[in-house]
């Protein structure tokens, strides 16, 4: 099974360390979504990835084996900061790109036909890069990070600036390459997005990841709460284990220390009122994130 | 690959609006300034003299003139006509400068404005004839007579230390250095503007990730320099049509196939040593107005070898300053060609020198690349060289 291991990276600028033992897997076919707050360390990690900037510790593997230039030119790899040559056109930038990867020029040209076409920006391959608007230029960005055919995307941040039918598009893409077995790790700090997007996620918090798993599981939390709707009247009484902690406008929200005690919550609200919702609740990937980069900060401060 | 990203640089660069239009604009001003050049020019040119000889009298005087006039490097033209003499009226043939009338011991030239020139051909070649058939009255041979007199010239030997100053060999290595200098100035900026082009789009990261930071160097240097090869050829050609087709290039009297030489082996080693070098250091800034910063102090470094070897070389072509500069690789490639115009340097030296400069070339691109691959990431102000090197 094809996996990319990211083990124990680590960095320091000088004073500041950047990363500070990072490690995941990321196989083949999964998307994984790489959040974090502005220079916790996610750039760091994928330019390592890449080999543009060098760690000072810990090691990537593809398939078992240290990545080295020849797996590097079979990633397709989007930057954060967007780069292409402005003054060059398009389709030649794309097919120049691609045999830099190592295809050759009939490929090269077949493969920049396919993504501009995928990517709705074939009508643009003979303008100059800086003729396109940003959002095109975001499409040819991708397109560059696709034209390799390449074996594991790495993508900084694809979806800042796009309008939503190009996040369509975009997410699309990533799922059929994610189909065709390719491991896809995007970061991006549209959590909405990750969360609909990404089997995994990890969190990642001044350099070290503090937060890794299925969204399903990350958003599993020890405290078990519900949200309880009542058409009309009061949610009046006390049940063993449970605490009302919220109270909105014809809404409760109780934690309860199981399930029993939650149902035993519920059958006395039937028993009162016309019950229109009740649903445990499950944090959002903002609420988590926002959890556990507070609750880091605390950590770190204490 | 550095083939593929050389390719790129070079096409780039030839195919650019602003070249095109200027490269046109130079063959059409050279090309067009000969044509139209061509008929003042010629002119000017001396006109072959004409000179009518009256076949009855003076006919036996042609093969003398012919003669004459080849040994004087005259341009003699011989118009054979039946004359008719009337003293100071008599009237010369249309655009012939004399009429000769014989006998041909003694022949009466008719002038209409006297030309010394003119006269003592006439002289020689009278001579000539006179001699050559006293030479025959006395059984002799004349064509023997006429080799003897023809090699008995003097050979001159200067005695003692005569000024050897040669205008003409210091303008011809001097055209060398300050040419090898502009295109070398031209090259490395062309160059460091291509490396902050790369590096203020970020394009550089997407290439990073696929290339190594020498191999990417390493190709721009060489698409660079093939382009400016390009550039100088097609500069030069029309500038060597337009000397031939203007008659200049007889008149030059300067070992130019040396000097063609030496420009091409200095062109591309002089080019690899600093445009390496200077792409490396162009890495260290990352917007286009900090150019300047780096470029500056460099282009009047690169004037020190220049002006050593203008100033150094004509004074002093053997001293040991010019000897140990001849091999330090900064200022070899303005050295050798400038001691070699005044012949003044030894096969050893210079293949010694190309030899240095092989061998540095390689330990030079590691410098760069590690300064590059160091710097070409940083963002913002201006990067240390030092520390460039070390995150190299």
């Amino acid at each position: 099974m094809a996996v990319l291991e990211i083990d124990g990276l680590e960095k320091s600028y000088g004073a500041v360390r950047a990363l500070d033992g990072v490690s995941f897997n990321v196989p083949g076919g999964e998307i994984f979504g790489f959040v974090g707050s502005n220079g916790a360390g996610k750039t760091t990690t994928m330019r390592i990835i890449l080999g543009v900037l060098r760690g000072d510790g810990g090691q990537v593997r593809w398939n078992g084996t240290p990545v080295d230039l020849s797996v590097r030119k079979r990633i397709g790899y989007m930057p954060e900061e967007r780069g292409l040559y402005p003054r060059m056109k398009v389709g030649e930038q794309l097919v120049y790109l691609a045999r830099l990867h190592g295809m050759d020029v009939a490929e090269a040209t077949a493969s920049m036909e396919h993504w501009t076409e995928v990517l709705g920006v074939s009508e643009r391959r003979h303008d100059e890069v800086d003729k396109l608007s940003l959002g095109n230029q975001q499409r040819v960005q991708l397109a560059a990070a696709l034209v390799h055919d390449p074996e594991i995307l790495v993508l900084d941040e694809p979806f800042s600036g796009l309008d939503p039918v190009a996040v369509a598009v975009m997410s699309d893409v990533l799922r059929g390459q994610a189909a065709k077995g390719v491991p896809v790790i995007f970061s991006s700090h549209q959590l909405e997005l990750v969360e609909r997007l990404c089997d995994r996620v990890g969190i990642v918090k001044s350099g070290r990841l503090v937060a890794l798993g299925t969204t399903d599981e990350l958003r599993t939390t020890e405290r078990l709460q519900w949200e309880l709707g009542l058409a009309d009247g009061d949610l009046t009484g006390t049940w063993p284990g449970v605490t009302v902690t919220a109270q909105g406008d014809h809404t409760w929200l109780v934690e309860a220390d199981s399930r029993a005690a939650a149902q035993a919550v519920l059958a006395s609200a039937v028993s009162q009122a016309t019950v229109t919702q009740f649903a445990p609740v499950r944090p959002s990937l903002t609420d988590l994130f926002q959890d556990v980069v507070s609750e880091t900060e605390e950590g770190s401060d204490a | 690959m550095m083939w593929l990203i050389a390719t790129r640089e070079f096409r780039t660069r030839t195919l650019a609006k602003a070249n095109l239009i200027s490269t046109s604009i130079m063959l059409v001003l050279v090309v067009g300034g000969a044509l139209l050049a061509k008929p003042f020019l010629s002119d000017t040119e001396p006109e072959a003299t004409v000179l009518a000889v009256d076949s009855a009298t003076a006919a036996p005087l042609i093969p003398f003139i012919e003669a004459a006039a080849e040994a004087q490097g005259m341009d003699v033209e011989i118009e054979e006509l039946d004359a008719e003499v009337d003293g100071a009226d008599t009237t010369l043939p249309e655009d012939a400068a004399g009429l000769i009338v014989g006998p041909v011991e003694t022949p009466e030239l008719f002038m209409e404005d006297s030309d010394d020139a003119v006269v003592a051909l006439v002289h020689s070649a009278t001579q000539a004839a006179v001699l050559d058939a006293q030479v025959t009255d006395l059984g002799g041979d004349p064509a023997q007579i006429g080799a003897a007199l023809a090699a008995a010239t003097p050979t001159v030997t200067p005695v003692g230390d005569a000024d050897d100053f040669d205008p003409e060999t210091f303008f011809a290595g001097l055209v060398v250095c300050v040419v090898l200098f502009v295109v070398l100035i031209q090259s490395a900026s062309v160059i460091m503007m291509g490396v902050v082009e790369e590096k203020s789009s970020r394009v550089v990261e997407v290439l990073l990730a696929t290339v190594r930071p020498v191999t990417l160097l390493g190709g721009k240097v060489l698409g660079v320099g093939l382009y400016s090869l390009v550039q100088a050829v097609t500069l030069f050609l029309p500038i060597l049509f337009a000397s031939w087709y203007l008659g200049f290039l007889e008149s030059l009297e300067v070992p130019v196939g040396t000097i063609v030489a030496n420009f091409a082996v200095w062109f591309v080693l002089g080019f690899a040593i600093f445009t390496i070098f200077f792409g490396g250091l162009a890495a260290l800034v990352s917007r286009q107005e900090d150019i300047g910063s780096v470029t500056t102090p460099m282009m009047l470094l690169m004037m020190v070898p220049l002006y050593l070897a203008i100033y150094l070389v004509p004074n002093n072509p053997d001293g040991t300053a010019t000897v140990v500069l001849t091999q330090i690789p900064f200022f070899a490639p303005f050295m050798v060609p400038m001691r070699a115009a005044f012949g003044a340097i030894s096969t050893g030296e210079t293949v010694l020198a190309v030899v240095i400069c092989l061998v540095t070339i390689p330990v030079l691109t590691w410098i760069a690349g590690k300064v590059y691959a160091g710097a070409v990431l940083n963002t913002g102000g201006r990067m240390k060289l030092t520390e460039a090197f070390k995150r190299g």
